[in-house]
């Protein structure tokens, strides 16, 4: 019973290390795969161009700097980069919105009718805008808006109105887009989109504009864009504070470093565990060795070979190791699991994954076997006999 | 069959060497019953791993079927205790955590011998020693005797000529003790070579021939008949 109990022991260090493997390689994988995911919905072609950030002063931390780009810009710059297949202003901000008794907040959106295409958002019902729309009194609503909004009835056609600073003023909609879901900057199912014009003369009331976005010919060239941009932005500000480009690609590079960083530390310390479980187990083994000297002697004495000695040690540390990575995997799992859900990150197990971690705890339990099991094949058969 | 030629063992203890046995010529034939006799301290033990192929002498040569036991290797070696050779020891040495069956499977597992074979021929010895009815204890639910008939059925597992018998009889009562000699003495009417080691003069009784064993020398033979 004690010798259960010690082999028990002995296999939580392998059991311990292969649950941390598995559950950070899931919750990795999955964040990755989900980034992934993100990444291709949006396209890793975006580029946004947004005011910077200046002054800043005592313990205020610094506000946008609202007033740096216009209509004006975006025109110049669809002219001067080349690399660019599309761009448009953005006026952008968080409104109350209402239909009949109900309301809800959502994010307004003035722009150009190529958002869509360029956010790759599509209409579920009715229509999007087109550029001949301009200046009419028409709304496109985000998915969640629809639902908060109108419950069932069929909103295309019924009139909402926006909340701003001088009144209300009322659109009629004229399409509902699909769900999309968290983009990385914003989420359009929780959006309103308006004709840029019309979202300036009715609601905003400013020639500025609160971002530009803009999508690039094909993604290989988005470095190259954001250099035009930042040609075109420099020359016209002479001040590389005053904006701030910031492309799809570099955020989400940005991401797969720190989530590269993450996993190698992790993995080095879920490797650090299986070191010191594999030692536990090669120190049980040895135990075991000189437990049953006399066995191994009475087994030679029958017959059995050095290398069937070595065999049957090796397969004992195998076996062992193996049964604690099956453990470790479930447990990993299990772990995975249950941080997935409190942090609301996607987990993903693959099959590679668990054919990794047998093959890392078989490894274990091989490599840490050899020793203990090669010293039990080479004992002499009369001094083990004699072993009380 | 197993021919020592001026045989001579040293063992060291610490800065100690000891002269397990010294100078020792002798043949054990083929059919007989040798008894080994000698206190303890004699070199009887060692005369027996000698002739079981457990050890190599530090002198002289051991023939086993006309081969020197100290030119062949490990696994030669391996393969003779397997075949040729089956050991009954005076602590029964059974393997705890096997039963009965299994135990006596064993040299046939390491023979190579198919497992429905192993059980078939595991099952024949038992009933053989008197314990088909024990095939599934461990060995700790045995009793001495039936330990050692144990022993002695997993001795044979693998028809070997000579069985090579360590004090088979010192950790048993009386009875057991007869029970035990009488199947030794059985297996060599069948033709088995029986060398046992003992210092209890009534097992010498079956010999046919008695070796008397001081510090490491063969100090009288005795040829009965």
């Amino acid at each position: 019973m004690s010798n259960k109990t010690r082999t028990f022991l002995s296999m939580l260090g392998i059991t311990i290390g292969v649950a941390a493997v598995i559950a950070v390689v899931s919750l990795g994988q999955g964040t990755s795969e989900s980034v992934r995911e993100r990444k291709s919905s949006l396209g890793s072609n975006i580029i946004f161009i947004k005011p910077g950030r200046v002054g800043g002063t005592g313990g205020r931390i610094a506000p946008a700097v609202g007033d740096v780009l216009n209509e004006e810009d975006v025109k110049k710059m669809k002219q001067l980069c080349f690399t660019l297949s599309d761009i448009t202003p953005v006026l952008q901000r968080q409104s109350v919105i209402l239909f009949e008794e109900k309301n809800t907040i959502a994010t307004i959106m003035g722009v150009y009718p190529s958002i869509f295409d360029m956010m790759d958002l599509k209409v579920k019902e009715g229509r999007p805008f087109f550029e001949s729309d301009e200046g009419k009194r028409v709304i496109v609503l985000g998915e969640k808006v629809a639902e908060d909004l109108f419950e069932g009835v069929n909103p295309v056609g019924q009139k909402v109105y926006v909340i701003t600073p001088t009144g209300k003023q009322g659109f009629t909609v004229i399409g509902v887009l699909e769900k999309s879901g968290q983009l990385l900057f914003f989420n359009p199912d929780n959006a309103v989109f308006l004709p840029f014009k019309t979202a300036q003369y009715r609601i905003f009331h400013t020639k500025k504009v609160s971002l530009i976005v803009a999508k690039t010919v094909s993604q290989d060239l988005t470095d190259t864009a954001v250099l035009e941009i930042d040609d075109y932005l420099y020359k016209k500000f002479r001040d590389e504070n005053m904006y701030n480009i910031v492309s799809q690609e570099a955020i989400l590079s940005t991401l797969n470093e720190t989530m590269t960083i993450l996993n190698l530390t992790l993995g080095g310390i879920a490797g650090i565990s299986l070191l010191v479980g594999g030692i536990g187990i090669m120190n049980i083994m040895l135990v075991s060795v000189t437990e049953r000297t006399r066995e191994i002697g009475i087994r030679k004495a029958l017959g059995a070979t050095n290398s069937s000695i070595l065999l049957q040690f090796l397969m004992e540390s195998t076996i062992i190791t193996l049964i604690a990575g099956i453990i470790g995997i479930s447990l990993g799992a299990l772990i995975a699991d249950l941080v997935g859900k409190t942090v609301n990150l996607p987990v993903l197990i693959t099959p590679e994954v668990v054919m990794l971690a047998i093959g890392v705890s078989t490894g274990v339990g091989l490599f840490f076997g050899v020793y203990p099991a090669y010293k039990a094949s080479k004992l002499n058969p009369v001094d083990a006999l004699r072993y009380e | 069959m197993v021919i020592f030629e001026n045989v001579t063992k040293i063992y060291r203890m610490g800065s100690e060497e000891i002269r397990a046995l010294d100078n020792i010529s002798l043949e054990i034939r083929d059919g007989e019953i040798l008894v080994v006799m000698g206190p303890s301290g004699s070199g009887k033990s060692t005369f027996l791993h000698l002739a079981g192929c457990l050890d190599k002498p530090t002198f002289g040569r051991i023939l086993m079927d006309g081969r020197d036991v100290s030119s062949l290797k490990e696994k030669e070696l391996s393969r003779i205790r397997n075949k040729t050779i089956g050991f009954v020891f005076q602590q029964f040495n059974l393997l705890p955590r096997l039963t009965a069956l299994e135990n006596v499977e064993l040299p046939m597992v390491y023979a190579g011998v198919p497992r429905k074979k192993r059980v078939e021929k595991a099952k024949k010895l038992l009933e053989m020693v008197g314990l088909s009815d024990r095939m599934k204890h461990k060995p700790s639910q045995l009793s001495g005797g039936q330990q050692q008939r144990v022993a002695i059925a997993r001795a044979l597992a693998n028809d070997p000529k000579i069985i090579l018998a360590d004090e088979p009889t010192g950790n048993l009562d009386t009875k057991s003790g007869e029970v035990v000699i009488n199947i030794l003495k059985d297996l060599n009417r069948r033709g088995l070579t029986i060398v046992i080691v003992t210092h209890d003069p009534e097992v010498a009784i079956i010999a046919h021939r008695v070796i008397h064993l001081k510090d490491g020398k063969i100090v009288k033979e005795e040829v009965r008949v």
